[in-house]
Formats: structure tokens, sequence, C-alpha cells
């Protein structure tokens, strides 16, 4: 992938070749059709916010789950992880009366540990991600479920936060933006660096691409797919957190829809299941993609359960035409490589 | 060979031992009385309803493909058959016959874009599990103008379909039970059998050894979607209205269901006993719990922990299973 990429010349071919253009093209229709639908509110302000509010919290735990897809694993523990992250910190500083600070720690410890033992299941034993993380999901989710109700007594527990600490993770800037869409744009941020400029990112295509060959290449793969599970469990902690802090209290049934629809975002964004190919951009315009359609089918007048058939549509246009242009992209470097 | 080594290198190993681990957890820190346990209905009508979409699933994961659709086609079966015979008053027949029909459909769309892509069956069938869903709910919406579809079944399919036998067991129970013996003769005596074992285990390989590879797959999902449709055609006859919600617990519990018995994920091995097994497990851990004195909250993690220990134990098993060699040419 990074050939094409570092090629010095700019052209046409090879814009069309990216991973991430048929995302685009995507994306484009996807917000055309519901600007035509929904009009001037949806393509102003409170259109604009209600679905980067969507996207905002998705694509958190998205990037992080794309990074793993793209190193060849899958992460289902995500669901259970955002509620009990936020329960943490609800009970250490709302339910005992702990400063909000290790309250966000302890929150933020439980995604860091959920993420190590996933990490560290998946490399000592032969288990699929799969199994290892979806009992990592039940194990986490009795675990909160029992836990709440053994400590605090209830299933929802409340936390008014300090204003600074609201201001910081759980405010509407402008009476309507999550201040959770710039924390999305600050990790995107991040993950760019990281899979696309430091070293690492070769690692982790080099992962997904051919495990064996990594290690015996001196790549400390395991030592790797801990750290990215580790990432994805504090990114999906940090969701928690985000929501335990805009809505004050903390749920231990919510989350379950995150798992499938950050895997959709990140099919949607080019991202190949079975790993070694994929992009930040590519995963940061999947998301949006998924966000405009599950919030712009609530302006356009449509049932909003066609939403759900639009999504399952562009998931597989998506996939399919990502098989295209991933055999184009192939074939021309076998081209190159043969012709030299 | 002994008796002893035989049992544990069979794939159900794991799973029978799994059973007994759990009824003895119960009975030790619960408190459970055992005539209770096993003569409570709700445990094994959970399992049957499981278990009848368990069993195909887990022919689709012994090939190596992965079918989470069956979590919309539950609600999909359900309301085909509510809003034919319900809303639009068709003979209960054709109301059964659209659902199987809505069945095989899907099940042919994701097989094929199985067999003619290089797209992992995951992501297909998440494709089709999130647009079935929608399909569903708006069709559902657009015919009737509402969410929840009333349906009367005429007595001889209320008794088939949606009865009770011997107290409060659904016949859901039978059909599950006549599911397992068909699909165990199926998949241990025939053929096709070893051909689903060959395909999983190097599909390659198989379709040169003249296996029609693409046509099995296609059928497998065929099964596994009309498997679904029939639990939520069953459920709407049972309770006389179409239940849209519901059918996505099922996807991780019938995956469970299967690696708690012995199949494995990444194809190749597994057994009809195992899946049986490991759903009763699996009924077991969700539903005994209400019959101990430990607090149902815990349901979750004692199925994670069941979860992991099985699949090592699974794990394990097949090692001594892979390794043995009859060592009668020594």
């Amino acid at each position: 992938m990074s050939n094409i990429s570092s090629s010095p010349r700019f052209s046409l071919g090879s814009l069309v070749r990216r991973p991430e253009s048929g995302s685009l093209v995507g994306l484009v229709v996807v917000y055309t059709f519901f600007a035509v639908l929904g009009g001037a509110v949806f393509v102003g302000a409170p259109g604009w916010s209600s679905w980067l509010n969507i996207a905002a919290e998705v694509g958190i735990i998205a990037l992080p789950v794309g990074l793993l897809m793209i190193a060849g694993e899958l992460d289902i523990s995500v669901g259970s992880v955002i509620p009990a992250s936020s329960m943490m910190a609800a009970v250490v500083s709302g339910f005992f009366g702990l400063p909000v600070p290790i309250g966000i720690m302890s929150g933020l410890a439980v995604g860091l540990l959920v993420g190590f033992i996933n990490g560290v299941l998946v490399t000592r034993t032969s288990i699929p991600s799969l199994i290892v993380t979806i009992g990592t999901m039940f194990g986490v989710m009795g675990l909160t479920l029992g836990l709440a109700v053994a400590i605090a007594g209830s299933t929802s527990v409340f936390l008014v936060p300090d204003p600074f600490t609201k201001l910081v993770l759980g405010t509407f800037v402008a009476g309507m933006f999550n201040v959770s869409i710039f924390w999305w744009g600050a990790f995107a941020l991040v993950v760019f660096f990281l899979l696309h400029i430091s070293p690492v990112g070769n690692w982790i295509f080099a992962l997904g691409g051919d495990r064996q060959s990594a290690r015996n290449a001196g790549i400390p793969t395991g030592f790797l797919t801990v750290a990215l599970y580790m990432l994805s469990g504090l990114a999906a902690a940090f969701v928690g957190i985000i929501q335990l802090m805009t809505y004050q209290s903390a749920q231990v049934a919510a989350g379950q829809s995150f798992i499938f629809n950050s895997i959709m975002c990140v099919v949607i964004g080019g991202v190949l299941l079975t790993g070694g190919s994929g992009s930040v951009i590519g995963i940061v315009i999947g998301t949006a993609t998924f966000a405009v359609v599950n919030q712009g089918i609530f302006f356009s007048g449509l049932d909003p359960n066609i939403g759900s058939v639009i999504i399952g549509a562009l998931l597989l246009a998506a996939v399919l035409s990502n098989d295209g242009f991933r055999a184009l992209a192939l074939k021309y470097a076998r081209g190159k490589g043969s012709a030299s | 060979m002994s008796a002893k080594e035989f049992l544990l290198r069979r794939p159900e190993a794991a799973s029978i031992i799994s059973l007994f681990g759990i009824v003895a957890f119960y009975v030790i820190f619960g408190g459970v009385n055992l005539s209770n346990l096993f003569g409570a209905a709700s445990w094994v009508n959970f399992a049957a309803n499981l278990g009848i979409v368990a069993i195909p699933l887990g022919l689709l994961m012994i090939s190596g493909e992965l079918d989470i659709s069956i979590g919309a086609m539950i609600p999909a079966g359900s309301m085909t058959v509510a809003i034919l015979s319900g809303y639009y008053e068709l003979p209960i027949v054709v109301g059964m016959l659209g659902a199987i029909g809505l069945g095989l459909v899907v099940g042919l769309v994701n097989g094929i874009l199985t067999v003619r892509t290089s797209v992992p069956s995951l992501i297909i069938t998440l494709g089709t599990l999130v647009a079935m869903q929608g399909v569903v709910l708006a069709g559902a919406k657009l015919l009737t103008g509402a969410a929840s579809v009333p349906l009367t079944a005429p007595d001889w399919a209320k008794m088939l379909f949606g009865g009770l036998v011997g107290g409060s067991y659904q016949t859901v129970v039978l059909w599950w039970v006549a599911f397992a013996i068909v699909f165990g003769f199926v998949v241990h005596r025939t053929r096709y059998g070893n051909w689903l074992f060959a395909m999983g285990g190097d599909r390659v390989s198989a379709r040169n050894a003249g296996i029609p590879v693409d046509r099995m797959t296609i059928l497998l999902f065929m099964v596994s979607s009309v498997s679904a449709a029939f639990v939520g055609m069953c459920g709407a006859i049972q309770f006389n209205s179409a239940q849209v919600s519901g059918g996505m617990g099922y996807i991780f519990n019938a995956i469970v269901s299967l690696v708690v018995g012995g199949t494995l994920l990444t194809g190749g091995f597994g057994s009809v006993a195992g899946i049986f097994f490991g759903t009763l497990t699996f009924a077991i851990v969700s539903q005994g719990i209400y019959f101990t004195q430990i607090d149902r909250n815990w349901s979750s993690l004692i199925i994670g922990v069941t979860l992991l220990v099985a699949v090592a134990m699974n794990g394990w098993f097949r090692n001594l299973a892979m390794s043995y060699a009859p060592r009668k040419k020594a």
C-alpha cells in the first residue's frame, strides 16, 4: 500500500487505486441524497451537529477497531467496555464521592485492563480473537451488572461532574455540537500519525498481511497485538466517560450497538476484514457515511427503518467495490513488477 | 484404546464436561434443587429455540463460514407469517410458505455473495443482517401501519408449531430433537458430512477432489436462514403475534453455544452432538441461574468464563484427537 502513496508524481490512476476513493464516492452520493431530501435543515448546522455527534462516538471506537482489523483481529468486547467504564467512573466519583479525575482514571483503567486481557489471550492461545472478545464481552457485561447492583444497588448510577470536567468531556459547543467531535478529530490525527507516518504503521500492515513473516522480520507481533487491544479498550472506555459526562448517568446496558456499528464504519471505509489493507482517512470517511445515513434518515421524511436498509446496501456495495479496487491496485502493482 | 481416551477425543467432550461442571457449580454454590431444575421447561424451551438456529449455523462454521444474518431472519420469519396470515388473512400454509421462502431467498443471496466474491461471510451477513432489519420493520409499517401484527393460527398449526406438550414444553423442543437427529445423520453418516468437513479443512483441496463446494456453501446458507425463519414463525404462531425485536441476542448466544460445543470457528472440526450439548449448556447457564440463589446479574459473567474455559478445553482435546495415531503399525 505504502509504495503507491509514496509514488513521486500525482496521477489520476493512483488516486483511483487508493483504498479510500470508493468510500469517498459513497459518502458524496449518500450526502447528496439526504441533502436533497432533507433540504436546508440537514445541510445547515442542526443536520451537521446531529450526524457529527453520532459519528464522533462511533468514530473514536472505529479508529482502533480499524487498526486491529488491519492487523487481522476483531474486537467485540468494546460493546461492554463502554458501560463498564462509565459505570466504574460513576461508582467511584458519583457513589463513593471521590474526586472526578480519579473516577475518570479508574474508568479508563477498566478499558486498558480488558484490552490487556484480550491481547494476552489472543497472542498466548490459538483461540480466534472473535471468540476471545465475545468471551470477554460476556464476562465484562456480567461483572458490570453484578458489581453495579452489589455495590450501588442499582443498574444506573448518577454523577454530576464539576464545571471543568463537563466543559472538556461533556459539553455541547454552540448548544448542539458535542465536544466529543473535537476528541474524535484529535484522535484521528494521532492514529493517522501512528498508522501512516510512524514505523509502527508498517508493522501493523505487515502483521495483517502475514503474521509469521512479520515475526520473522523482527516485528514484536505479540507486544503490538496487546498494545492495539489496549488502545481499543482505552478508546471504548473513553467513549463511556464522555457519555457519562454528557448524560450525567451511567447505564449498565448501553453500548451493544457499538459492536456492529464500529465494524460497519470500518468496513464501509475500505478496511479489509482479513487484514493487511486500509487507511485512517478511509475509516473516518466510513464513519461519516454511516452517521450521515443514520441521522439523515430522520431529516428525509422517509421511514427511519429504511436507514438500516441503506446502511446494509452501502456495506455490501463498499465491500464489493473494494474488491474491485483492490484487484485493480494489485494488478497494477503486478504489471509494474513484471515490466521492470 | 480405552473408552475414556476415545470419549475425550470426541468434539463434544468439552461440552459434556462443561454441562456437568455448570450443574455442579449451581448445585454447590447456588443451592439449586436438581429435581426443580430438571423438571422445569423454561430452559429447555430456551435451548430448543436457540438450538434450531445453532445446528445449521454450526454446519456453516464447520465448513468455514459464519452467518450472523440469523439475527434479522428470526423476526423476519415471524413478521412474514403474521402479515400474510394475520393481516391479509390468507391461509396459514401460505404464511408459513412465505416465511420459509423468505429464508430461502436471503440464504441464497448470502450464499451467492460469499461464493462469488472474496468478501468474508461475516461482513456479507452483517450487511444482510442490517438490511433485513430495516426491510422487516419498514415493510411491516408500510403494509400494516403498525409495528406489531396479531396472528390467529388454526388449531392444527398451533398444535404442530406453537403448542405445549407434557405441561409447559413447547412443541419447538420436539422439532429441535428431530432437527438434531436428521442433521446428525446427514453430517456423520452420509458423504455430505464428509464434504462439509473437507470444505472446512481445506476448501481448495475439497474442490479439487470434486466436491461441489460452491453449491454446498449456498445450500448451507439457505438452510441456516430457513431455520431462523422457522424459529420466528413458530414464535409468531405460539404467541399469536409477530415479535420484531429479540433476534439480535441469538447471534452471540448461538456462536457461544457452538464454540462451547466444540465447533472450531475456523472450520473443519465439530459435531452435531457437540452443538446439541453446547446449546444445552448455554441454556442452563443463562436460564438455570433463576433456580439458584446467585444473583441473575452474574449470568453473563458465567457465560463468558464458561466460553473461554470450554474453548481452552476444546483446544486441548482437539490436540489429543489430532495427535492420536493407531499404534498397531509401530
